[in-house]
């Protein structure tokens, strides 16, 4: 459901994240669990089959000790800029690229829940709702309006907080203009008490994921497959800085989830 | 009676019809009246309010929906006139301060990010060409909710999804699903 | 004529094909698809109009600064509030949930009050001339306190009980002066003092963290010295000794696994690219002579005024530090854990009660604290339903006073502890902060920091009404810092801690408890993203083990086995790590585990 003839300016959301920045304190986790209706675990959820829209892996230089040393890396939606491999698998077209905004989204109310995208996904960033959505009693109440909470059996992901996103865009309505890129940034950015996570639009040179984009110590992750994430990672570390083209991407477990 | 079977399959098939044209259609939906007489008319021609005098906007751009009981007791604390419609609507919700429970005929699924502030302001949309003549009927239809999906039927009859996508498609806004939905 | 069963067959037929040709089927199909979408496992969010509330968060002593997003009435979202002097925008995952805590199914949601207040009474009349009715406040420095304080003064055998502190709360860690942090494992970057704070000054300093594991604080730390357990007192020697041009070095340096060659440059560092601080847990004396060594003292220690109280407040009990009341003397012992700094554990309080038959009230959101050794736990409201101050975090130069004012009402059967401990004294309680708050308002010092619109007014500028307005719309008072009269602080006289058990033959491994900051306050559901959908944070009853210890042990990756330590034991389930020194359990700080544990000590596993 995309259209050629799009006026207007077109956006490309990016982010750049700063592991050397990184604490792993987890406020990245659970904000964008507050913003976006994502339960907490139900009693048999492990690892494998939680929801983490964004998920923070502790990764290492896989020293023993005392020459160890770690680094946390969070890991989302890397919103493939080319080819990204969850569009083209899904049967139901429940999976798609906003020309407008470059996210990726996915459609709850279309997914089957076959998991082909799950298995496509080369960042392990799409997640299975294996249970019905469920908060202990009077906690529904602090839901966020502008999000709805997913069934059971369909996949969800991090698609930028678009319910900030039409929030923003709404205000921007109510001072009589269209939405710009810098009106809104999600939870995890919002977030983030060491700024390590940073959003813009690609498209403007002077947001900081265009000058990450253009920065040598910046990388993605598995950049050699072609995808092109619009997820920009930045270390000083050189260890690091390997890891993000690994086939194990520092995850530690395999992931087998769904 | 040679034709006997044919005739028999022929008035299933014609009970069939008749159930799924007239019968279905009704039966599908449950009917609740309105809890106030209340005339879009009367508002409009008297007291000369526009549509966006009651609904109106906040400043971050939400739309306040039905207006709450607090607006509507701004001028109608003691009757104003002499209507029984009126009189019922002071003594059952004003005077003990409770708020009309409202059936919004136009409410939006759960999955819906409708912002009206998009369409009304930024596209100019006029509330007719959504809404119908709402607001300048006399009294308020009864509120017909889908008995199976719990949708309102306007939802159903003139708010589909591809009414949204004909004309975001007319006007070449047609980008992603997330657009539209939540 | 007969209707036969073929006729009916034929009917059916019929109607089959007839009705594909109505809408029926076909909306009954997409009928069921939406009704799948809505059904009633899926909970629906409110609507309603967005709000912005302002307060501060009470969940620890750094009181950031709060932005909460409410649908009508109800938060659903808190954030930072970005400008704020002392938390600059943050909060930490702790708080940014905390909007949920109302709704634990933990909670208690009733108390016997009125009992517990006639067991009190009855237990002090029956205090003996050397037993005593204390209160324990576990976040001293609050408008509370002063009640408790002034409760105690009046009431027979009254006293006033504070945790040990670092610094005992009149002086401050001014991070922003220092150029050179060396931490004996104080959790520096992982919730210590203000998080705001710390982040911002983090670029000006260098950070040397000493620790035996590689906690979130040494991964980013410009170095880690991966020392031995329990060698923190051995390296801060070490480094004396250099410092003085002292011998001996190498036999501490032998201690702490580390070179003397390392221990001299750190040493160096710290004496050239000053000024320097020195941090660790509990500031031991080692600590504090290395501050004194390095003239840290009237630099990056520094002395704190007290927020003004009203002169009629200063007839109250002296604050007496737990570890120094006599064993066995408290007959009376009511805990205020509605605020909590930090988890003491239990064996630290149980050993200063009378042996008989002591009386323990405990004011808690659930039972899961000290509720477990109490005749009475009387629940308290939580964070954001608290209506209460937060005293200046570690880390906070100036005065500050900030009131947690509450997002959502408390339910009905919450008991408040300073009410119900005024009453015992026959005290008004109620109006104790607003009081304290005018009390600042007539020393006129400082500046009022509001939230709405980030903005700074000195306070001589502010009517008291409205201040007292302001602080309850989220709202914080910063002393003034006189720059030239950066006093040397008075500091509480330290004691060594109990010498650790050194290599019993029993209890071969060391335990180290880490996460202690969720031992403490109640956590939102949703921390289990953190605890249970990912392994970003080691999960209660979790241990992680060095393959080589594991094997030595006789336990595997997910096997369940006991923990032993001088204290009990405890199940857990061990996970296999080789980045965890061999000989050390690390073990996450559940309230349970620091009972067990402490900080760290000695102990044993074993396969269950």
């Amino acid at each position: 459901m995309t259209s050629e003839k799009k006026p207007g300016k077109t956006a490309r959301y990016g982010m750049t994240i700063d592991v050397d920045r990184c604490n792993g304190c987890g406020a990245c986790m659970v904000a964008c669990a507050v913003e976006n209706n994502v339960p907490p675990a139900h009693e048999g959820a492990t690892d494998r089959k939680g929801i983490t829209w964004i998920r923070v892996f502790q990764v290492d230089n896989g020293e023993d000790y005392p020459n160890r040393r770690s680094a946390f890396v969070p890991v989302l939606c890397q919103q493939c800029g080319k080819d990204a491999p969850c569009v083209s698998v899904c049967p139901q077209q429940a999976v798609e690229v906003d020309p407008a905004t470059g996210i990726v989204g996915q459609m709850p109310e279309r997914c089957l829940g076959c998991r082909y995208c799950m298995v496509a996904c080369p960042y392990h960033a799409r997640y299975f709702n294996w249970w019905d959505p469920a908060w202990p009693a009077g906690m529904e109440k602090t839901l966020n309006p502008d999000v709805a909470p997913r069934m059971r059996g369909v996949v969800e992901k991090c698609n930028f907080c678009h319910g900030r996103w039409h929030a923003a865009k709404q205000l921007a309505a109510a001072n009589g203009r269209a939405i710009e890129a810098v009106d809104y940034v999600p939870a995890c950015v919002e977030a983030c008490p060491t700024r390590a996570i940073q959003f813009g639009d690609l498209n403007r040179p002077e947001s900081a994921p265009a000058q990450a984009a253009k920065n040598g110590a910046s990388f993605r992750l598995l950049e050699t497959i072609g995808t092109e994430p619009k997820i920009y990672y930045r270390s000083k570390k050189n260890w690091v800085r390997q890891i993000s083209s690994a086939p194990k991407l520092g995850l530690g477990k395999e992931s087998s989830r769904g | 009676m040679k034709h006997r079977g044919k005739i028999v399959f022929l008035a299933g098939v014609l009970v069939a019809l008749g159930a799924g044209w007239l019968g279905f259609p009704r039966a599908i939906y449950q009917s609740r009246p309105q809890p106030v007489n209340f005339s879009h008319k009367v508002h409009a021609d008297k007291a000369g309010s526009k549509c966006e005098d009651c609904h109106a906007f906040r400043e971050d751009g939400t739309f306040a929906d039905i207006p709450s009981l607090d607006k509507c007791a701004g001028c109608h604390a003691a009757a104003m006139g002499s209507t029984v419609a009126e009189k019922n609507f002071i003594d059952r919700y004003v005077t003990p301060q409770r708020e009309p429970p409202w059936a919004s005929y136009a409410r939006q699924p759960e999955n819906v990010y409708f912002s009206h502030i998009t369409h009304v302001k930024l596209a100019q949309v006029k509330c007719e060409r959504c809404h119908g003549g709402e607001g300048s009927t006399d009294t308020l239809r009864p509120y017909q909710q889908d008995r199976i999906s719990g949708y309102s039927r306007d939802v159903w009859r003139d708010m589909k999804m591809d009414d949204c996508v004909a004309c975001h498609r007319q006007h070449g806004l047609e980008h992603s699903c997330l657009d539209c939905h939540k | 004529m007969n209707t036969t069963r073929r006729d009916l067959f034929k009917f059916v037929g019929g109607s089959v094909v007839g009705a594909l040709f109505t809408p029926a089927p076909w909306r009954l199909i997409t009928d069921s698809a939406l009704w799948s979408e809505n059904w009633p496992g899926i909970p629906r969010p409110a609507r309603g109009e967005i709000r912005t509330k302002f307060t501060n968060c009470a969940l620890c002593p750094a009181g950031c600064a709060v932005r909460a997003r409410l649908v009508g009435d109800q938060p659903v979202a808190l954030m930072g509030v970005s400008g704020h002097p002392l938390s600059h925008g943050t909060l930490c995952p702790f708080g940014l949930t905390a909007h949920h805590l109302p709704y634990l199914p933990t909670r208690l949601k009733q108390g016997p009050a009125k009992e517990a207040a006639e067991a009190v009474s009855a237990a002090i009349a029956k205090c003996g001339p050397s037993e005593q009715a204390a209160v324990l406040d576990l976040r001293p420095g609050r408008t509370a306190s002063w009640t408790y304080r002034r409760a105690m003064a009046s009431v027979k055998h009254g006293l006033y009980l504070a945790p040990p502190s670092p610094l005992g709360g009149s002086a401050a860690f001014d991070l922003q002066e220092a150029k050179t942090v060396l931490s004996f494992g104080a959790p520096l970057l992982d919730g210590w003092g203000t998080p705001g704070n710390v982040i911002a000054a983090r670029e000006n300093f260098r950070l040397i963290q000493a620790e035996p594991l590689e906690s979130r604080t040494a991964s980013l730390a410009d170095l880690w010295l991966p020392i031995r357990p329990g060698s923190e007192e051995a390296l801060a020697q070490a480094i004396a000794n250099v410092l003085a041009n002292r011998e001996p070095v190498a036999p501490f340096a032998a201690l702490t696994g580390l070179t003397e060659q390392q221990i001299t440059s750190v040493a160096e560092e710290l004496a050239h690219n000053g000024p320097a601080l020195v941090l660790d847990g509990g500031q031991t004396p080692a600590a504090m002579e290395l501050n004194r060594q390095l003239g840290s003292l009237g630099r990056t220690i520094v002395a704190r005024r007290e927020t003004p109280v009203p002169e009629s407040w200063k007839k109250a009990a002296p604050v007496t530090n737990l570890a120094s009341v006599p064993d066995g003397s408290i007959r009376v012992l009511l805990i205020d854990e509605s605020a909590v700094d930090g988890y003491l554990s239990w064996s630290t309080i149980a050993r200063k009660l009378v042996r008989d038959n002591p009386l323990v009230v405990t004011f808690a959101w659930s039972r899961q604290g000290y509720g477990r050794y109490a005749q009475f736990v009387l629940p308290t409201a939580v964070y954001p339903e608290v209506f209460d101050d937060i005293p200046p975090a570690i880390d906070s130069v100036a005065a500050a006073f900030r009131i947690a004012a509450p997002l959502v009402a408390p339910p009905a059967g919450m008991v408040n502890p300073s009410e119900f401990i005024a009453g015992l004294a026959g005290l008004p309680a109620a109006d104790a902060l607003r009081q304290r708050a005018d009390a600042i308002h007539k020393a006129g010092r400082g500046t009022l920091f509001t939230y709405a619109g980030a903005k700074s007014a000195a306070l001589r500028d502010v009517k008291p009404d409205n201040f007292w307005k302001a602080l309850n719309e989220g709202g914080c008072w910063l002393d003034a810092v006189d720059e030239k009269r950066r006093e040397l602080p008075i500091l509480p006289d330290t004691e060594a801690p109990g010498a650790t058990e050194s290599s019993d033959e029993d209890l071969p491994l060391v335990a180290i408890t880490c996460e202690t900051r969720a031992a403490a306050a109640p956590l939102s559901p949703l921390m289990s993203k953190l605890y249970q959908e990912s392994n970003l944070r080691l999960a209660a009853n979790h241990a992680v083990l060095n393959p080589v210890t594991a094997r030595a042990c006789g336990v595997a990756e997910g096997a369940r086995a006991i923990l032993q330590t001088r204290c009990g034991s405890a199940q857990i389930e061990i996970s296999l790590d080789s980045g965890v020194p061999p000989g050390v359990v690390k073990v996450a700080a559940g309230a349970g585990m620091i009972d067990l544990c402490g900080a760290s000590t000695p102990a044993k596993v074993v396969a269950a």
